[in-house]
């Protein structure tokens, strides 16, 4: 499990392609969900693929006031979003590249993603990158504790922040064996609902400067730059809904290496990626924008569940 | 040995020839070179040193022959550690002066500096090689005096003298608790030597721990603990760049070895439970340091300040490590004592490193803008291209990304603090828990403050001319920059360097890593707890890129980049005044930590006339933040003020009314001897 054999590094270089290639569809499906729900017909399943190839053909305008850093954090928030992709176990219990880094070096990551983000929307000068910055600096200082938390919780059930480790043993725990564990399950949510952009975080939907965050930061972007940009986060999105899945309802992964374990696992994997997407889909319906200050509150929820989480592990 | 030691006086040579020459060469044009050549030799010099004792024996003489003055050298590998942190920052920081003290040429006599610079540094690291309370107590007021006259160095400036007026204040009450902490030593071993102190055996509990707080009062102080930190913010800012840079690197380094000296080596941290509240207190000082530290750095507009600030933030993780270490050893976990302890010791080593780097490039700004306040500033990486991205360096660094060397010390911390499920006792484990919030609080915060201050510095416009003025530094001051960078990025990728450096140097029970090993954490059921490979995360971030980027240029095919205004909804022409300040950014966590700053939002209307409020002139905004510490110690100093002054009453200046007190202390002290209660 330790050793980086051949056949795992192409398994592994196979399970983060699967991913790459998966997340615009996930945010086909969700979009689906979403206006089937409110009555609209909604843009095909497919269409944020062809968006994506659409943007990768068009020519680019950039800010005259902008820096390198502009230009590189498109590339940046890419390849971090694809190099964590390769730390997580899809399938298998175990990522071929576990040993590498764990779940705080994917916490690294995403962090080095936004950081550039961030500076980009500061970078071109205008009101919008400023407060789209803002938020996004108020939102991550804050759910930085939340997630460090969670990870606590997570850690000391399961013996390690090797997202193997985790993943592995949480295979063989049954659910309800903790209740620790279920408000980590909580404080996660909360986390991947902030982490991903959704309602009532943010409303990535809308161009409108009293609601955005994530949207006002990369406004200036266009082309390539935005096709990559856009695309990162949808595997952002895929790998947080991922881990979600492996950590918290593993069961059905494939705790060895064959061939037919892994096409159920991989088969059962993308059930449930897509039906936790569904249900996201059907909260952001149900659910209006939240002030800005209200949002706070969330996070401390998501603070104060895993700090239970961790008070009951002790207890 | 001998040629060691041959090595510690060429060291001392260098220093004294360079404060002695820049004196003599004072008033010439050459001066600099005469004053930093010697210093950055010196430092070199100091580096190869402490490599040599870490591959080889210790260094222990004395020198003289009177028992009391004997000087003693003992270079150990703890003490050579610090010389190589201290050596490492001041040969960066030495190079970097010889563009940098430029700055001073017209204003007044440069020499003055020099001679100080190179006495700070040699007191420094004259300070950890001696082992004798007297002469450490001597070379500690020496550094502490050349650092006081550094800091007043622009004296010009009335704000710079009053704090450095603080400074000395501070630095004396906490050179009176190291005194008196090594009094108490001294009463129970009969002796001033340090080794006397080592082996000193039993000694009654209540002694131990009275030394212990007292040397941690006065060592905090040095270091900047809250709430003895007041003076490090002034201090640090008012100081020259170059100065603010050691400080910040080298002499709250010496704080920190003192403390370390104190814990593991005059005292042997064991198994006994003793030790248990002296490490959690340090964990709590630990806490609430980071924690006030980053809220007030969130909101300052000094960038001097926001790095001194940090520096406070950043001891307090240091300490966090400490006082882990601390606690795990008194429940006889070795190995996670010893993480704890590489996670301290490796974050004291990355804090220099890269807080050495961002008070330099602070300076630089100062030196080619001629302001600190960010507000002022904006643009500046298309001004300063390289100063800029040795900025970025040093600002992901000190956030703790990947891949840079401060992710790998604050993974280390995490690491130490996800253990404490270990710990046999569940109100412990709960406390620190509390502690790992309060520190996973500070990292993001301590992002929102990094992230604030290089993005307003040196992106979008430039809010000023002074800031649109700006021209990129001479090439001295990029290369001490460099040198510095590049060893963030080095310890970040090649982690194993850093902690095989603190397993030899603190001779811990640990196998150095070797190159191509991950650094590991294996848990108790042998499970791997965490690991990490930073090389092959950095082929992997690589690999991604190059098949990207050859994926775009296949799929998107031949496109072009056209620049144009940013999007102005239209209105025409954005100004620089449009753009986010420093204080909007930070406005929204400043509303959520309202309970700490207090916030005050004062909205003043000028009117044309007074009888028509619908015609307004002018409207003036003025936000501001509190600052409890210093309130609190303005509110102490006005107290011990007011109740001097009444003592002062008695001081009348009428010789009848003294020879009255002189009667009455007479006849009270017959009348004290005559009942028996003296005498």
């Amino acid at each position: 499990m330790d050793e980086l054999s051949f056949t795992g590094i192409i398994f592994g270089i196979s399970q983060v392609l699967l991913l790459v290639s998966l997340s615009p569809l996930i945010v086909g499906i969700m979009r689906k969900t979403k206006a089937k729900s409110q009555k609209r017909i909604g843009s095909p399943i497919i269409q944020p693929y062809f968006d994506i190839i659409k943007l990768l053909r068009k020519d680019e305008v950039i800010s005259e006031q902008s820096s390198w850093i502009f230009r590189c954090t498109p590339w940046i928030n890419f390849v971090t979003a694809v190099s964590v992709a390769f730390f997580i176990p899809v399938s298998l219990i175990y990522s071929p590249f576990g040993v590498v880094g764990d779940i705080l070096l994917v916490v690294g990551l995403f962090g080095l993603g936004k950081f550039f983000t961030i500076l980009a929307g500061l970078d071109v000068a205008s009101s919008f990158g400023g407060l789209g910055s803002s938020r996004e600096i108020m939102f991550s200082a804050l759910v930085e504790p939340a997630l460090f938390i969670t990870i606590f919780v997570i850690a000391i059930f399961y013996g390690g922040t090797n997202i193997s480790t985790i993943v592995s043993s949480a295979n063989e725990i049954s659910f309800l064996a903790a209740p620790g564990v279920l408000f980590a399950l909580i404080a996660f949510f909360i986390i991947l609902m902030a982490e991903t952009g959704k309602l009532p975080f943010d409303n990535q939907s809308t161009h409108l400067e009293l609601t955005m965050i994530h949207e006002a930061t990369i406004l200036e972007y266009s082309g390539k730059s935005l096709a990559l940009i856009e695309w990162s986060q949808a595997i952002k999105q895929i790998i947080l809904l991922t881990l979600f899945v492996n950590i918290f309802i593993p069961w059905g992964i494939a705790d060895s290496f064959s061939w037919s374990q892994i096409g159920f696992g991989v088969l059962l994997v993308i059930v449930k990626i897509i039906s936790l997407g569904i249900l996201i889909a059907f909260i952001e319906i149900r659910i209006a924008k939240w002030r800005l200050f209200r949002v706070v509150d969330l996070i401390a929820i998501s603070i104060a569940s895993s700090m239970i989480g961790v008070i009951f592990f002790f207890i | 040995m001998l040629e060691s030691l041959y090595l510690v006086y060429a060291i001392f040579g260098f220093f004294s020839l360079g404060a002695i020459s820049s004196l003599f060469t004072r008033g010439k044009k050459q001066h600099v070179y005469f004053a930093y050549i010697p210093a950055a030799i010196g430092s070199f010099l100091a580096i190869v040193l402490s490599l040599i004792v870490f591959t080889s024996e210790d260094i222990h003489i004395t020198l003289g022959y009177q028992q009391i003055f004997d000087f003693e050298i003992f270079i150990d590998g703890v003490a050579s550690f610090f010389i190589l942190i201290i050596g490492l920052v001041s040969f960066a920081v030495s190079i970097y002066s010889l563009s940098y003290s430029k700055k001073f040429d017209d204003k007044k006599n440069n020499s003055n500096l020099g001679m100080l610079f190179n006495l700070f540094i040699i007191s420094m690291m004259l300070v950890i090689t001696s082992n004798n309370v007297f002469f450490f107590l001597i070379f500690w007021e020496l550094m502490s005096l050349t650092s006081f006259f550094l800091v007043i160095y622009e004296h010009e400036n009335e704000n710079n003298l009053k704090s450095g007026l603080t400074y000395l204040v501070m630095t004396h009450l906490g050179t009176a608790f190291i005194l008196t902490s090594f009094l108490f030593m001294y009463a129970q071993s009969g002796s001033f030597s340090f080794d006397s102190f080592r082996d000193i055996g039993i000694i009654p509990d209540y002694v131990r721990d009275i030394a212990f707080i007292l040397a941690f009062i006065g060592f905090g102080t040095k270091a900047g603990i809250v709430p003895l930190h007041i003076w490090l913010p002034k201090a640090y800012a008012s100081a020259p760049s170059n100065v603010s840079a050691l400080m910040s690197a080298a002499s709250l380094n010496i704080a920190i070895y003192g403390i370390v000296r104190y814990l593991f080596d005059f005292n042997s941290i064991d198994d006994s439970s003793h030790y248990l509240w002296w490490g959690l207190a340090i964990i709590v000082i630990g806490s609430i340091s980071a924690l006030v530290g980053v809220l007030y750095a969130l909101v300052e507009r000094d960038i001097k300040r926001i790095l001194a600030y940090s520096s406070i933030e950043n001891v307090g993780i240091i300490f966090i490590g400490l006082g882990l270490s601390v606690v795990f050893a008194s429940f006889n976990l070795t190995s996670l004592s010893v993480l704890a302890f590489v996670a301290s010791m490796f974050h004291t080593l990355n804090h220099a490193i890269f807080k050495g780097l961002l008070f330099m490039t602070a300076g630089s700004i100062h030196y080619s803008t001629h302001t600190k306040n960010i507000e002022d500033l904006g643009g500046l990486i298309k001004k300063m291209p390289w100063t800029g991205l040795m900025f970025l360096i040093g600002t992901i660094a000190i956030i703790g990304l990947p891949p840079l060397n401060g992710f790998i010390s604050e993974w280390l911390t995490l690491q130490s603090l996800l253990s404490v499920f270990q710990i046999p006792s569940t109100i412990l484990q709960v406390s620190i828990a509390f502690a790992s919030l309060v520190l996973a609080l500070t990292m993001g915060l301590a992002a929102a403050t990094f992230v604030r201050l290089f993005g307003i510095s040196f992106l979008s416009k430039s809010r000023t001319l002074k800031a649109a003025d700006a021209i990129e530094v001479p090439r001295f001051m990029l290369a001490g920059k460099a040198i510095l960078a590049s060893s963030c990025i080095v310890l970040g990728i090649l982690h194993f360097i850093g902690i095989n450096l603190i397993v030899t140097a603190f001779n811990l029970p640990y196998t150095p890593l070797s190159p191509f090993e991950p650094l590991s954490i294996i848990g108790e059921d042998g499970k791997s707890f965490a690991s990490l490979m930073m090389p092959t995360v950095l082929i992997i971030l690589f690999s991604v890129f190059v098949s990207i980027f050859v994926l775009v240029k296949i799929m998107g095919g031949k496109t072009s980049i056209k620049k144009y205004n940013t999007w102005d909804c239209g209105f025409g022409s954005l100004s620089e005044r449009t753009q986010y300040t420093a204080t909007s950014l930070a406005e929204p966590l400043s509303r959520i930590f309202a309970i700490f700053y207090k916030p005050k939002n004062e909205i003043i209307r000028y009117f044309y006339s007074e009888q028509n409020q619908y015609l307004k002139k002018s409207i003036n905004v003025k936000f501001s933040t509190r600052n409890i510490f210093e309130e609190f110690y303005d509110l102490l100093i006005s107290i011990s003020l007011s109740v001097l002054n009444k003592i002062r009453k008695i001081q009348t200046g009428k010789v009848n009314v003294y020879i009255l007190y002189i009667v009455i202390a007479l006849l009270s002290l017959l009348l004290a001897a005559g009942s028996g209660i003296i005498g």
